[in-house]
């Protein structure tokens, strides 16, 4: 079966330029991201993780390479073209949530359609409530950020990301403030968006929730060191009874 | 046209959500406006009530008096002093002036029928009315042939009256300034402070040859002659024909100068015109003053939001907003909160002016330019320290304005 090469990435670079020090954060990545896959990365901190991810989701450019997402060369877009990208193909999830302070649930996940100018969404606030529900808050739609839990306020994060039905799913430690009972739900929950086709990377450090994905990839150094398939997948209950095992 | 509408919308949940931020913006431009239309208005008060009791003191009106020099402290009289040939060559030749009048003043005790009271008499002729605009409300001035056989009679100011002749009609009255006895023939209608201050009803008016002859024993000078001019157009003719006239009846050479000093309306309102003018630059200063603190004020508050505000930015930008979507939307919250806050300052300022008329009868006029003014100037600062910012936060990478710290 032909598939689709939703990311692709050739010889990409990043360097940070701090007056007289150079960071190279990120050296000659070459990969391909084909559509459905759900993909794990990892290594430790300074590695690139974020430096990549950022240049995936189209919110920062890379010093040298090129960069097809859809097979569009992104480096070629002006800025406006960008924002769309983002607007239409990606949903990004940071580990600090980013919603908007004292704004209900169901504002901060229509933001993304505010900003749509295809005209794809009719009912903005149909579509946020649907997108709501499938990260399980249909019943926290008008609670302002405040007053929901880090793991709620990650949710809203998540349907927010959900609700312009992206062709990827970035995440980038988006379990890292959450403990473990509450980091395996959003787990389970990228499983099931990735069941309903959706592509996903996201970054984490922990071992049992990269263990839910179906590729794993190891950075250090801003190169990628290695790339392999996961064997045996994580389920929700299979984690769940680890936790129990282990505490 | 569509994602206007729907900007305009994310503006107005961003102002509603920031209630405090919106509000305490919104208050630095009340402050502001209200502050510069309030300062501006008093000044411009101010000036208009010193014009208006300079015009009152008579239309066209000119003094003729006798050149004096400051000298270690004292008045020195230098020139020969004005007198009845100078009034004689004025009321025979000028054709621009209209009404002329000498006036001798004496400081004199008055004494009536309740008691006495020391004032200032003023010998004038007839005519003085008119040049000066002084109404009669009782009674009637003393006329020509008054003045010409020195009666004793005299007009009386409302002061004067109050003192001597308490709940009375004066009218009919005998009175003695200085011992001699004189008829009050008329009361003048009350005019209250002159433009010095000093107190217009305080005053005894005489014919001037009666105080020339009783009350200072046969003195032949005057302290002025007063004149009004055929219009107001008319006063520079007036001064240069008098200037013509009393050069001739002094006989002054032609390379000597005057030994005469003529002060018209215009002067006078020239010297007040400095004075109010210090008064408005002095208000001015203070309306700046306020207007740099409401400046600050709303600059401080937009400042300390700045990193909140750039995050925002930045979770707007990383989910596809435009950079022109951020921009309209800062733009139309910035001219929002500016304009609101501003015609409420107006309305304050409005309020103010009034409450400051209310409690002290100083009638203030909201004049339009510093309405204008403040209007202007706080729309200018929230939008610039609104809009800019925002500009400036709209054109990073969407990850440097999510990690502005
Ligand atoms: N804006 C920046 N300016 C300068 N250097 C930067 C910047 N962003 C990242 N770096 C540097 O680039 C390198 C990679 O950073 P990156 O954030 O990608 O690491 P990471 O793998 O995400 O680490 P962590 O797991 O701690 O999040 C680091 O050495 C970091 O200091
Ligand atoms: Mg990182």
């Amino acid at each position: 079966m032909p598939t689709k090469k939703v990311i692709e990435t050739k010889k990409v670079s990043r360097v940070f330029r701090n007056g007289d020090i150079e960071v190279h954060a990120l050296t000659d990545v070459d990969l391909i991201i084909e559509e459905g896959e759900f993909v794990a990365l990892m290594g430790a901190s300074g590695s690139g993780k974020s430096t990549f991810l950022n240049i995936l989701g189209c919110l920062d450019q890379p010093t040298s390479g090129e960069y097809y997402l859809d097979n569009v060369h992104v480096n070629k877009l002006d800025k406006n073209q960008l924002a769309d990208i983002r607007n239409q193909k990606i949903g990004f999830i940071f580990q600090s949530y980013n919603l908007l302070s004292r704004t209900t649930a169901l504002e901060n996940v229509e933001l993304p359609l505010v900003y749509d100018r295809t005209g794809r969404f009719s009912n903005s606030k149909e579509i946020a409530i649907k997108a709501l529900g499938q990260v399980g808050l249909q019943d926290r739609i008008y609670h302002k950020t405040n007053e929901l839990s880090g793991g709620q306020q990650q949710r809203v994060a998540i349907a927010r990301a959900l609700v312009n039905d992206p062709t990827l799913i970035l995440s980038d430690e988006a379990t890292g403030n959450l403990d473990s009972k509450a980091s395996i739900d959003i787990a389970d929950l990228f499983v099931r968006l990735n069941n309903k086709g959706k592509t996903i990377v996201m970054i984490t450090h922990e071992p049992e929730i990269a263990q839910f994905a179906k590729r794993m990839i190891y950075m250090r150094d801003g190169r990628i060191l290695t790339d392999e398939i996961i064997k045996d997948r994580s389920t929700k209950e299979s984690a769940l009874k680890d936790l129990e095992l282990t505490s | 046209m569509k994602q206007f509408l729907k900007i305009f919308k994310v503006a107005f949940q961003a102002i509603n959500k920031n209630r405090t931020r919106s509000i305490l913006t919104m208050l630095g431009i009340i402050i502001g406006v209200a502050a510069v239309i309030m300062t501006i208005s008093a000044g411009e008060g101010a000036t208009q009530q010193v014009q208006d009791q300079i015009s009152g003191l008579g239309t066209n009106l000119l003094m003729i008096s006798t050149k004096e020099e400051h000298r270690g402290g004292i008045n020195v009289r230098m020139g020969r002093p004005i007198e009845k040939k100078d009034l004689d060559i004025l009321q025979k030749s000028s054709v621009w002036m209209s009404k002329i009048s000498p006036l001798v003043a004496i400081g004199a005790q008055v004494i009536g029928a309740a008691g006495y009271v020391s004032t200032t008499v003023y010998g004038v002729s007839n005519q003085y009315f008119d040049i000066l605009s002084r109404e009669i409300v009782s009674g009637n001035a003393f006329t020509a042939e008054d003045v010409t056989t020195a009666r004793k009679f005299c007009v009386i100011g409302e002061t004067i009256r109050e003192e001597i002749f308490p709940g009375q009609d004066p009218i009919g009255r005998q009175i003695r300034i200085n011992k001699v006895p004189f008829t009050v023939v008329g009361l003048l209608k009350e005019e209250g402070e002159g433009t010095m201050g000093q107190d217009q009803d305080d005053i005894v008016i005489a014919p001037y040859t009666t105080v020339q002859n009783r009350l200072f024993g046969h003195r032949r000078g005057y302290n002025m002659i007063m004149a009004s001019a055929l219009s107001e157009d008319h006063i520079l003719d007036a001064e240069i024909e008098a200037t013509e006239l009393l050069r001739e009846s002094h006989r002054i050479l032609d390379q000597d100068e005057d030994d005469f000093e003529i002060t018209t309306q215009i002067e006078l309102q020239e010297i007040t015109g400095n004075v109010t003018g210090i008064l408005t630059i002095i208000l001015g200063a203070i309306a700046s003053i306020s207007l740099i603190v409401g400046g600050i004020g709303i600059m401080n508050i937009m400042l300390v939001s700045v990193t909140e505000r750039t995050r925002e930015i930045g979770t707007r930008l990383a989910i596809g907003a435009r950079e022109s979507d951020i921009l309209t939307q800062f733009l139309i919250e910035a001219i929002v909160l500016s304009l609101t806050g501003g015609i409420l300052g107006i309305i304050l300022g409005i309020i103010g002016n009034q409450i400051i008329f209310k409690a002290t009868g100083f009638y203030i006029p909201t004049v339009a330019y510093s309405v204008l003014i403040g209007f202007g100037f706080a729309v200018l600062v929230g939008v610039v320290f609104g809009y800019f910012p925002a500009r400036k936060a709209a054109k990073l990478n969407p990850i440097d304005a999510l990690r502005y710290e």
